[in-house]
């Protein structure tokens, strides 16, 4: 991916994200304290020495947490958007390949999941599972089907009529052959960019619910969980609101910086 | 765009609306508890929840009781609220003019100034300006209302230093200033992420149309670059704009839920929250079908929009 | 008297407090003056007026102005005269006799009688109704109006504390007409005998209650009206609050009060109260089965830890009764010191010396409940304790968890007497008996209590049953949380009982010159 790392956006992006996935991967293991343990004589500082990036209302250490929530927080947005992208790209492909009856009903049914506002549609869809990460996971997933069908139905239906399937078509390929050799390689570039951006949106929505109160459960160290936890003690100590705010932007910029610049390699043209 | 596309958009939005407030019925129905207990709380012994039950219609069979509401929903009634007691039509009501009175507030300001800087960024391609945008829009579009929120009521609500009122509301009939102080950070919360998207998409588009043919060709002819600008970058680019707005009011109907519950605005995110957490099934029942028509109608108009500004645009 | 303001301040590391503290006017207020309208902030929704049913916070306090009861629990946690001038009991406290005052009159002009009162206590005592009052009024047999101003319970069982019970914030007098009226119409309108009558109600911002001229106490109310003034954010609230926009905030969060207490202008009140958090540990289940395991458990608590974190130092360490000191019959309970070293011991010797694992479930509503799991998972974990927290849904929790499940966090406001704190819990035929710990000692003392008379011989009844509850420890009660409240210096007379479902408004006036 060499190419995504000359604009300086995708650089931005990739620098980003290596810092998050460092942390995703390594920091429950780098933490300095247990990020549950609680400091009763330091409440609510600021950074110091001993605490980096200061402490919460219970003395927890807020650098240990937002290194043991980065896991979390970061595979809730991997995990509902691989769910929401796998099944929006079966049911886009499957209803671009058989066109006709199939496909104009599959598209009537996902018209009709689009006609919610998305955050609202997550918020009643989790609010009836009753809360959790698992089940936030799943309402964000669900959310992110349709509009993934309906990308993954034109990048079939733009390829289906490109010279290389046509040829294939007169060459006498079977239908299966077409679609796994020819039409999936060629339409997975779209697929692939707004996914990488949609996990961006999947980790704000996910520390949105959180932060209502309907996604991670005390006392987990999801980010946003951490902000409405903290958000009594804001004005006692910014930090504990501002540390996992923050991180929570930086980890959706990366995202974001770099499926932009993934799409620029994939589509040169839009290339300003 | 024929009188026949209307309606068949219109019947496809009446559709929807009936599959969404079966299932909303249907699930709640299937939940263990209710508004009663809700309302009874640790006071719910087994005879006093039955009583309850009674009192609110609640020990119907949920095909009755759906059919009930929703033959009340067609001539105009949408029930008692079940933990307030009120007519629904009253309690949202008034939290959906509290609602629109921020969403246009925030539209209205994001339109302002997103547009020329998008515009600005575009001219003023590659400079430091360009570049100062592109960030505040990435930046922008990857903080999450609620960080955004928590973060402004820091900085501007702190009570060491209150510049601005930390949430609440003052009705704009007993007084406008107040009114407009107050919806001040709630606004510029749910502005933020639109600002940041709509100046993106104006910049992108523009800088297309700037290096398009028929903009050399107008340029070739000696035409002022003001004049090229107004008269004929600027409309071009504007369609996808609108288009980027009317997705952006489905994102802005999602972030009022957020920015209501933290600014204490009664509108209906918070009043949709307040009823699903009380199992308030009328309320959830009326605010979702609500919101979905506002979204409905809003992406209907702007495609009409957009057919009048690009002719090239029809719908069969 | 239980009820102080604040005099001592607890300095918590990392808090900087200032060494002043709030000038005290109580019994120094002078003469009250009349008019005014005080306008109360609150932060939860007044969603109805229904008195039988109603429990929420910003909800009792309009009750109490609107509505009168029999009796009235007073700041001494005693019941006090209020529609019954006096009442009698029989020699085996199975006849009351209340006297009815004279002259009373509703808000609309008709006038008061014990009709009233046997209709009241016969819509609480209906089946068909949703009533809070009716769990600490089974044993009234039948109402009797003796005359148009006296009122005859009979019990089917001897009860004592009947005066406590007519008492009950759920149990105010409604009009004869209101009852047999639609009872969705108590939701919304209120025609009481209170100080003050309903002006406007819109449950989504303010509720406006103006002067009963009429009230049977003469020349009160002092104020022309009240406002309670909904405002859903806490920071707006403390916001309008120490502008002076509000003159009385309801309820302080324990977070805010330091820093409220400090501001000039503002008394602030910590009203000792018996509100608690207990864990509950279903009996018939292993391993809250072995009394040791209890007993572990609550060694492996830092009660004075919990006091200084959740509560901000806003309560006191309780030591697992649910009864509190501001209870009569109360009895010094041991304090129970953190002894991780000590639990362990006892979790050995009960079978368990790898310790014990296990899910506490904590409903997500008030969040003193998930926080109070996560401090007992952290201080429970020295002593082998290995807790996961659950946390859920407070519909959810109800619906699934409540009185079902064998390890989880409740919440209880305070009862007005020994009697209905055991009959709420922990009697066999408690009310809301979720530990499954039945005694049928324990449970006969209790009887006993409630039919005794002389207070001599019920202190020394409830003595026993406290001893047995400690002794078998069916809850882990780890704090008593204090009752937070905060007005101007303006606002004279402004109080709370322990029990925080009265406020004597009547007796408020706004010293504004």
């Amino acid at each position: 991916m060499p190419r995504a790392l000359k604009s300086p956006t995708g650089l931005i992006g990739t620098v980003l994200l290596l810092i998050v996935f460092t942390a995703a991967l390594f920091g429950p293991l780098i933490a300095p304290y247990d990020p549950q343990l609680f400091h009763v004589q330091a409440r609510l500082q600021g950074p110091s020495r001993e605490f980096w990036l200061g402490t919460d209302q219970y003395g927890r250490d807020l650098l240990s947490r937002l290194l043991n929530g980065a896991p979390a927080t970061v595979l809730f947005g991997l995990g509902a958007t691989v769910l929401g992208v796998g099944a929006g790209s079966i049911i886009g492909v499957i209803a671009g390949v058989a066109g006709g009856r199939t496909d104009s009903i599959v598209m009537r049914i996902l018209d009709g999941m689009l006609a919610m506002p998305e955050l609202l549609f997550t918020l009643l869809i989790v609010s009836f599972l009753g809360g959790g990460t698992a089940q936030a996971m799943l309402a964000v997933a669900v959310t992110f089907t349709p509009g993934m069908a309906r990308i993954s139905r034109s990048a079939v239906l733009s390829v289906r009529t490109r010279e290389y399937v046509l040829a294939a078509q007169a060459r006498g390929e079977s239908q299966a052959w077409i679609v796994g050799r020819e039409v999936l390689p060629n339409a997975v570039a779209p697929i692939i960019v707004e996914a990488t951006i949609r996990v961006s949106f999947a980790i704000m929505i996910g520390a949105t619910l959180g932060f209502l109160g309907l996604g991670a459960q005390p006392p987990s160290t999801e980010w946003g969980l951490m902000v409405a936890e903290a958000r009594q003690f804001m004005f006692r100590n910014p930090w504990c609101v501002a540390v996992p705010g923050l991180a929570i932007a930086i980890t959706a910029m990366g995202f974001n910086l770099f499926g932009d610049a993934l799409r620029d390699v994939f589509d040169p043209k839009r290339n300003h | 765009m024929s009188l026949a596309y209307l309606l068949r958009r219109l019947g496809a939005v009446l559709i929807v609306l009936c599959v969404v407030s079966v299932t909303v019925f249907a699930i709640t129905a299937v939940l263990p508890g209710n508004a009663a207990l809700m309302i009874l709380g640790e006071n719910a012994s087994a005879e006093n929840l039955a009583a309850m039950e009674r009192q609110l219609g609640l020990d119907r069979p949920v095909v009755v009781q759906y059919f009930d509401w929703i033959s009340g929903v067609v001539q105009g009634d949408f029930g008692t609220s079940l933990r307030l007691q009120l007519p629904v039509s009253q309690v949202v009501g008034e939290a959906f003019w509290n609602s629109m009175s921020l969403a246009v507030i925030a539209l209205v300001a994001v339109t302002l100034i997103a547009i020329p800087m998008g515009t600005f960024a575009a001219l003023k391609r590659g400079s430091i300006w360009d570049l100062f945008i592109g960030l505040f829009s990435y930046v922008g579009t990857a903080l999450p209302e609620f960080v955004t929120a928590t973060l402004l009521l820091v900085f501007f609500a702190a009570p060491s230093r209150q510049y601005l009122p930390a949430g609440g509301f003052v009705a704009p009939g007993e007084d406008l200033s107040g009114f407009f102080v107050h919806a001040i950070l709630p606004a510029t919360t749910l502005g933020l992420i639109l600002m940041a998207h709509i100046s993106r998409q104006v910049r992108s588009e523009l800088a297309d149309v700037l290096s398009s043919d028929f903009v050399r060709a107008a340029r070739l002819k000696g035409i002022p670059e003001g004049r090229v600008i107004r008269r004929h970058a600027l409309p071009n680019s504007l369609t996808p704009a609108i288009a980027v707005i009317s997705l952006d009011i489905g994102y802005l109907l999602g972030g009022i839920i957020v920015v209501e519950e933290i600014f204490a605005w009664p509108g209906l995110g918070r009043l949709l929250i307040y009823a699903l957490q009380n199992r308030d099934l009328p309320v959830i029942q009326a605010v979702t079908l609500l919101l979905a028509v506002v979204y409905a109608l809003s992406n209907l108009v702007a495609d009409i929009v957009i057919a009048k500004l690009d002719p090239r645009v029809r719908y069969a | 008297m239980s009820y102080f303001t604040l005099t001592r301040r607890h300095v918590l590391m990392g808090m900087a407090a200032a060494a002043t503290l709030p000038s005290v006017s109580f019994g120094q207020s002078g003469t009250p003056i009349s008019g005014g309208t005080l306008k109360i902030s609150h932060s939860t929704r007044i969603a109805t007026l229904n008195v039988l049913s109603l429990s929420g916070p910003a909800e009792y306090p309009c009750i109490d102005m609107l509505y009168s009861g029999l009796t009235r629990t007073g700041l001494d946690n005693q019941p006090h005269p209020d529609l019954a001038t006096s009442w009698e009991a029989n020699e085996d406290a199975t006849e009351f006799t209340f006297y009815l005052r004279d002259g009373v009159t509703f808000h609309d002009g008709t006038p008061f009688t014990s009709a009233d009162v046997v209709a009241t206590f016969e819509a609480i005592l209906n089946p068909d109704i949703a009533s809070s009052a009716r769990s600490v009024l089974t044993m009234v047999d039948k109402i009797e109006a003796v005359d148009d101003l006296t009122v005859k319970f009979i019990l089917s069982a001897p009860f004592a504390d009947l005066p406590y019970s007519t008492s009950h914030a759920n149990a105010r007098i409604l009009s004869k007409a209101a009852l047999e009226g639609d009872l969705s119409a108590l939701d919304t309108t209120a025609n009481g005998t209170g100080p003050f009558k309903l002006e406007t109600y819109d449950s989504a911002r303010i509720v406006r209650l103006v002067k009963n001229e009429n009230y049977y106490k003469p020349g009160q109310p002092y104020l022309d009206a009240v406002e309670m003034m909904l405002f859903p954010d806490l920071a707006a609230e403390t916001a309008n609050f120490l502008s002076g926009t509000t003159d009385v905030m309801l309820t302080v969060q324990q977070a805010a009060y330091a820093r409220i207490a400090e501001s000039a202008g503002i008394e602030a009140q910590r009203v000792s109260s018996g509100r608690y958090v207990c864990i509950v540990m279903r009996q018939d289940q292993e391993p809250w089965s072995d009394v040791r395991v209890r007993q572990a458990l609550g060694l492996a608590i830092d009660r004075q830890l919990l006091v200084d974190i959740i509560l901000e130092g806003l309560g006191r360490p309780a030591y697992d009764s649910i009864v509190a000191p501001e209870i009569e019959y109360y009895t010094d309970k041991p304090e129970i010191m953190y002894d991780p070293e000590g639990a362990k011991a006892l979790l050995a010797e009960a079978g368990y010396p790898d310790g014990i694992k296990a899910t506490i479930v904590a409903s997500d509503r008030p969040a003193i409940r998930a926080q109070t799991a996560i401090a007992l998972q952290q201080t429970a974990a020295a002593a082998g304790f290995d807790l996961e927290i659950k946390t859920m849904p407070h519909d959810t929790y109800l619906a699934e968890e409540w009185m079902k499940g064998d390890f989880y966090i409740g919440y209880w406001g305070m009862q007005p007497t020994i009697d209905a704190t055991y009959n709420l819990l922990l009697t066999s035929e408690a009310s809301y008996q979720d530990t499954e710990w039945k005694n049928a000692e324990f449970d006969s003392l209790v009887a006993e209590g409630r039919a005794t008379i002389d207070p001599a011989k019920r202190a020394e009844i409830y003595a026993k049953a406290q001893e047995l509850e400690l002794a078998d420890k069916p809850y882990i009660v780890p704090f008593f949380e204090d009752v937070l409240t905060a007005s101007s210096e303006a606002t004279k007379e402004w109080k709370i009982a322990p029990i925080s479902r009265f406020y004597f408004v009547e007796d408020v006036w706004l010293d504004k010159a």
